[in-house]
């Protein structure tokens, strides 16, 4: 039914996704996000200790490790976590907690397409669980362009293997704006600001969902 | 006829022993006679000598050979702690353990003498026997070093190092709870081997290494390698420490009789 | 990042507690605690969770050429990472005694045992075998570490399948999943890692620690085996003394729960079996849990397009174009280009610029002149001895300090000497 989905590309879709926050017992903040078959394990610590050599005076020191499944850490997950650390440290109240440590750990349990989105909505859940004060929420939406030139949302890896283009934003809940974008192959500007304009609609639901999941973890607390 | 062109061979074998590293396959680890490859019996231990205080500027030091397996211990301390000061501790002396191999050792010329996995848990497993052993607790926030280097390697290393930096230990005059004694075993057709060679470890043989303070039968450190059914490891384990208790002698005859020689020497 | 210290009140509670049989989470001092084996998307990929410690292992291969020393056997590798994520005193990249010990009694547990037959992962003899590699990421370390990665480990094997290969002449063809269904590999035996940690200098001795239980305990006793109660490896650590008797024990209480185990991973993986033939989706999203508070999921869900396109060109339209204007490249001296505006190129103008301004016809006799006049002026000043005091080489540092032999330096320091002298003597001009 999605191959109809993306052939008819008059609607696109997300995959089904959920997630699972606190299911860690040692790191202060935990969530496992999963956007269809691929899934993201993410753990916070801190705020905590920090190494002088890496102390700010003014603010905290957030530190992103992303782990591969396989193999160490490459230049392509280092490229990644500086993604994810320069949005998470857009929204992080970093100055709230000087000469302290943050560190996200990202650990890939499968990876399907669209690892980076999932990367930056686990991350997001995470941070939430640990209860770090943040200026706004932030997801992540991968778009893909293919041959003939549709955009697909949420692409699975063989979706990504065959376009001619791929885009992630990372996308703030207050105005919907852009925090991070990183795109591969080429494009025109028209379609960029499709694609945007497209991420920016899909993130509604993804905060929807957010929202949804903190409502029923509170549910009866509140 | 085959069988009987067979037994020649091992026979030949018995006489010569340096030619076994040729093809281990094919290799019988006991003979029918119930001799090993270099001709000792089941039971019996390799030749161990040593000798103690062979470094004048260490705190301690000590050679041992067994067999062809030849280690050097040196041992400094206590003192200060040196290096990063969080690991001191305020109730105990730390120790800290350095193994290395020569890179003239064994045959194949290994790239790095130390610091490999092997190595450092080899380091690991050293620091372990002798905080067991050790009275630690005379020594509060200080530091034990000792280094322990294989000069020449034909098994049971783990073993030779153990004795050795006993005896080095011992020279520094550092207390123990008793001595320290390792032994390497393995088992073969039902028969507990003691002190196994190199030939005899790479044989596929599974082998057994355990340290031993043997006036109280208490086990510093056991480890063990390769497949062994549940019922044979009480005889394992008896075996070798029978001949931890067999090493714990000698051991002790080379401490008495460095004291004697240091006596003559300071006119006591 | 350090960890938390234990509290000397805390360290007592959990003493007295075990002198008196009790443990923390209410378990019998022989009892392990809860385990599930889950299993990824991919073959091969395998979670552990044992209490609330996490593990996951996966198994991967490659072709390679095969050790010298065994030319037709397949490589094993393993790894443990200590991820960060499992508690903040892990580093990454960093090997420490943890990790070393981990990975060495896991080598010791699954490589040395023999328990998979390296002899089948040959392709070519001599050339090409299969390398599998194991990776055991800890994702939450609540206490014995080792007996998860190990079953996390034998688990992930036994689940995986390496593609088939079909050898003809020379030429290797490696199927994918689709054309030829993978194989498993043959594995011989499950060892199993069962610890023991010892208190009180080996009174006390308790079955799968917690990490509280952990961080009090004097040492720890790991022992491998297999369902037919075959040891694979015996490993103590920590400074205690055991008796033979207490090892004997141990190895008893190990036999017992392998079995246990072992029973556990072939119903899990049966289980797995069924479903994968089933046709049914299977992997990381299928085991999150649905009841819990914590967890939420949604169904696949379009996303609208229709105002996108009308937006998207409202943003282009309104946008301002780019000045179509290219400038044109300058060429301040010959080899060294320029494009736009912004700071000057200074590529090569540093000596010269006073020169440059002068002749852009690029008059090149006149410059030799220049440079002519200023060797001699600089012989002069190398007399006059002041001059030589702002360059900095060895030289030149010992004329200052040997002001009576002046005519000595020039002999000394050679062209260098004179080249260096221009250029200063050329700043003084300018000043």
């Amino acid at each position: 039914s999605r191959d109809e989905l993306v052939c008819g590309s008059s609607n696109v879709s997300l995959r089904e996704f959920g997630c699972e926050q606190s299911l860690l017992s040692r790191p202060d903040g935990s969530a496992s996000f999963v956007q269809g078959d691929t899934s993201v394990l993410a753990g916070v610590y801190g705020p905590a200790e920090v190494k002088v050599s890496k102390e700010i005076y003014d603010r905290a020191t957030l530190e992103v490790l992303i782990q591969p499944k396989v193999g160490l850490p490459s230049v392509r997950e280092r490229s990644q976590e500086q993604c994810v650390r320069e949005t998470c440290e857009a929204s992080l109240l970093l100055t709230l907690h000087p000469r302290s440590s943050l560190t996200l750990v990202l650990q890939v349990l499968h990876d399907d397409g669209s690892l980076l989105s999932c990367f930056l909505n686990a991350a997001c859940m995470a941070l939430m669980d640990a209860g770090l004060p943040m200026s706004c929420l932030f997801c992540g939406v991968t778009c893909a362009i293919d041959a003939d030139g549709q955009i697909i949302t949420d692409p699975t890896a063989a979706q990504e293997k065959e376009s001619r283009a791929l885009m992630t934003f990372a996308i703030d809940s207050k105005e919907c704006r852009v925090m991070m974008s990183s795109t591969k192959g080429s494009f025109s500007v028209h379609e960029l600001q499709q694609c945007i304009a497209v991420s920016q609609k899909a993130s509604e639901k993804i905060f929807q969902f957010y929202r949804d999941s903190v409502k029923r973890r509170y549910s009866k607390t509140l | 006829m085959g069988n009987v062109v067979q037994r020649r061979t091992r026979g030949a074998l018995r006489r010569c022993p340096f030619e076994v590293c040729g093809n281990m396959a094919g290799l019988e680890l006991l003979s029918d006679q119930g001799y090993r490859l270099d001709g000792r019996k089941a039971t019996e231990l390799r030749k161990v000598q040593a000798r103690m205080g062979v470094f004048a500027q260490a705190d301690g030091s000590a050679y041992l050979e067994q067999g062809n397996t030849k280690a050097l211990a040196v041992v400094y301390g206590p003192h200060e702690m040196r290096g990063s000061r969080s690991r001191t501790r305020h109730d105990q002396a730390v120790i800290n353990c350095q193994y290395s191999m020569a890179t003239f050792s064994t045959a194949e010329r290994k790239r790095r003498p130390h610091g490999d996995r092997k190595s450092t848990e080899m380091s690991l497993h050293l620091k372990q026997t002798f905080e067991a052993a050790v009275m630690t607790q005379l020594y509060p926030r200080s530091q034990i070093d000792i280094y322990v280097k294989i000069l020449q390697s034909d098994g049971g290393n783990y073993s030779v190092c153990v004795n050795a930096a006993t005896l080095a230990v011992i020279d520094a005059g550092i207390p123990m709870r008793d001595y320290v004694c390792a032994c390497t075993v393995g088992f073969v057709d039902e028969t507990p081997l003691a002190d196994l060679c190199y030939a005899e470890e790479s044989g596929g043989v599974s082998s057994l290494a355990l340290a031993l303070l043997p006036r109280g039968g208490q086990i510093a450190l056991l480890q063990m390698d390769a497949r062994l059914h549940q019922d044979h490891l009480e005889a394992l384990i008896e075996a070798a420490m029978t001949a931890c208790k067999g090493v714990s002698k000698v051991l002790d005859e080379v401490v008495r009789q460095h004291l004697q020689e240091v006596s003559v020497l300071t006119g006591e | 990042m350090k960890d938390t210290p234990l509290a000397n009140c805390e360290r007592d509670f959990l003493l007295k507690a075990i002198e008196e049989k009790k443990r923390l989470d209410g378990r019998q001092t022989y009892d392990y605690r809860k385990m599930k084996i889950t299993f990824g998307t991919d073959y091969g990929c395998c979670f552990v969770e044992l209490g609330k410690t996490r593990v996951m292992a996966q198994v991967s291969c490659e072709l390679v050429a095969p050790k010298e020393s065994r030319p037709n056997e397949g490589i094993m590798f393993f790894n443990i990472e200590l991820s960060p994520m499992a508690s903040p005193t892990f580093e990454q990249g960093r090997q420490s005694e943890l990790s070393v010990k981990l990975n060495r009694q896991l080598e010791r547990c699954l490589r040395n045992s023999k328990c998979i037959d390296t002899e089948s992962l040959c392709v070519v003899s001599g050339e090409k075998v299969w390398q599998i590699r194991v990776d055991v990421h800890m994702l939450n370390h609540d206490g014995n570490l080792m007996d998860a990665a190990s079953i996390a480990a034998i688990t992930a094997l036994c689940h995986f399948r390496r593609p088939d290969v079909g050898i003809q002449g020379d030429e290797v063809t490696v199927y994918s999943p689709e054309e030829r269904d993978p194989i498993p590999l043959s594995i011989y035996h499950m060892p199993i890692s069962v610890s023991f940690s010892f208190f009180q200098q080996g009174t006390y001795l308790l079955v799968d620690p917690c990490e509280r239980e952990e961080r009090v305990m004097d040492g720890l006793l790991m022992i491998a085996m297999n369902k037919h109660r075959e040891i694979c490896s015996i490993q103590s650590s920590g400074g205690i003394m055991l008796l033979k008797e207490q090892v004997m024990r141990c190895s008893k209480i190990a036999s017992v729960k392998v079995s246990e185990i072992t029973e556990l991973i072939s119903k899990a993986l049966e289980n797995d079996k069924k479903a994968r033939k089933a046709g049914g989706r299977c992997g990381f999203a299928e085991s999150m849990p649905q009841e819990r508070i914590t967890a939420l999921k949604m169904d696949e869900t379009p996303v609208e397009m229709t105002e996108v396109t009308d937006r998207a060109n409202d943003i282009v339209q309104k946008a301002e174009a780019p000045s179509q204007t290219v400038p044109s490249p300058v060429v301040p001296v010959p080899g060294v280009g320029q494009v736009g505006q912004g700071l000057q190129n200074t590529w090569g103008l540093e000596e010269e610029d006073e020169e440059e301004e002068n002749d852009n016809s690029g008059e090149d006799e006149e410059v030799k002149e220049t440079k002519m006049e200023v060797e001699q002026h600089d012989k002069e000043g190398s007399k006059q001895e002041d001059v030589v005091e702002i360059s900095d080489s060895e030289e030149e540092e010992v004329v200052i300090l040997h002001p009576e032999t002046p005519d000595k330096a020039p002999k000394h320091t050679g062209p260098s000497f004179h080249q260096k002298g221009a250029a200063a003597s050329k700043k003084k001009q300018k000043k």
